[in-house]
């Protein structure tokens, strides 16, 4: 739709360290299994030092990102963050 | 380092303001099953045990087990000056509310209260409570221990440990066993 489509990003410990924030919008409709790309290529070197022990939820639910991000799909992952969702990049928690 | 959680410090862009989830300003969030008696709290401000007790006390409990987690002064010999919290909440409650369910089905408890402080948590106050109910001792000291283990292993909430050096370094709970060791074969 609107040119100006955006959905809310939140980042958490190692994740809002690394990027020096702790939200953000971005760019929508995006497919999951293009977001790392897309973080990586904002943040370079963040795919290997952050974002491969990471977890990541779309409104309250985790995605499957071993689907999505499945190495030798031909296909993007089926998964896409839609205007107005709210992502969330979950590192290793470190509750208690 | 002013009190303010880490959200608030890092927010800059006035084009991405914080969702009220997000925002500490509506905090507490309360989770309560009376069916099952869970209470689920996060919240900025001090925990208060005793007030936690009397969420699971009952008639029909014999055994009351409280857990504190307390911010310890030093990591490895490193002067600690206080921890920093931060959560997701739409997960973390989530998880909590799965934990808490399985508890009291699984150990048949009468009562069962998870409790995590956010923002600052000063040397020597609780991050964490927990208390459990249950008609005898055995079941409520397993889950005891059971519901702490399992909201390390996953509830999303993270910590920071600000060092009195200055330094500040983020955790994660899959490298250290209960006892404070190192785990073999994990990251860092």
């Amino acid at each position: 739709m609107s040119e100006n489509a955006t959905f809310q990003i939140h980042y958490f410990s190692t994740a809002s360290a690394y990027t020096g924030k702790s939200t953000e919008r971005l760019p929508a409709p995006l497919p999951v299994a293009r977001l790392f790309d897309v973080l990586e290529e904002r943040y370079p070197g963040m795919r290997k030092a952050v974002l491969g022990s990471c977890g990541l939820s779309v409104g309250d639910e985790y995605v499957d990102l071993d689907a999505e991000l499945g190495v030798g799909q031909s296909s993007e992952g089926r998964v896409v963050i839609k205007e107005g969702e709210e992502v969330a990049v979950i590192p290793p928690v470190s509750s208690g | 380092m002013s009190n303010l959680p880490q959200q608030q410090q890092q927010q800059s862009d006035p084009s991405s303001p914080l969702p009220p989830h997000l925002d500490p300003i509506t905090y507490p969030r309360i989770i309560t099953d009376p069916t099952l008696n869970i209470h689920l709290t996060l919240t900025y401000t001090p925990l208060n045990p005793s007030n936690t007790l009397t969420h699971v006390f009952s008639p029909s409990a014999g055994a009351n087990v409280l857990f504190l987690g307390t911010t310890r002064d030093t990591f490895e010999n490193r002067p600690v000056a206080q921890l920093s919290y931060t959560s997701y909440p739409p997960l973390a409650l989530k998880s909590m509310r799965r934990i808490a369910e399985e508890a009291v089905r699984t150990h048949n408890l009468t009562g069962l209260v998870i409790e995590h402080r956010l923002g600052v948590v000063p040397v020597g106050e609780a991050s964490i409570a927990i208390a459990v109910s249950s008609g005898h001792r055995a079941a409520a000291w397993a889950a005891g221990e059971e519901v702490l283990e399992r909201c390390k292993e996953g509830v999303e909430i993270w910590k920071r440990e600000e060092f009195v050096d200055g330094g500040k370094c983020w955790r994660e709970n899959r490298e250290r066993d209960g006892e404070g060791n190192l785990i073999t074969g994990s990251k860092s």
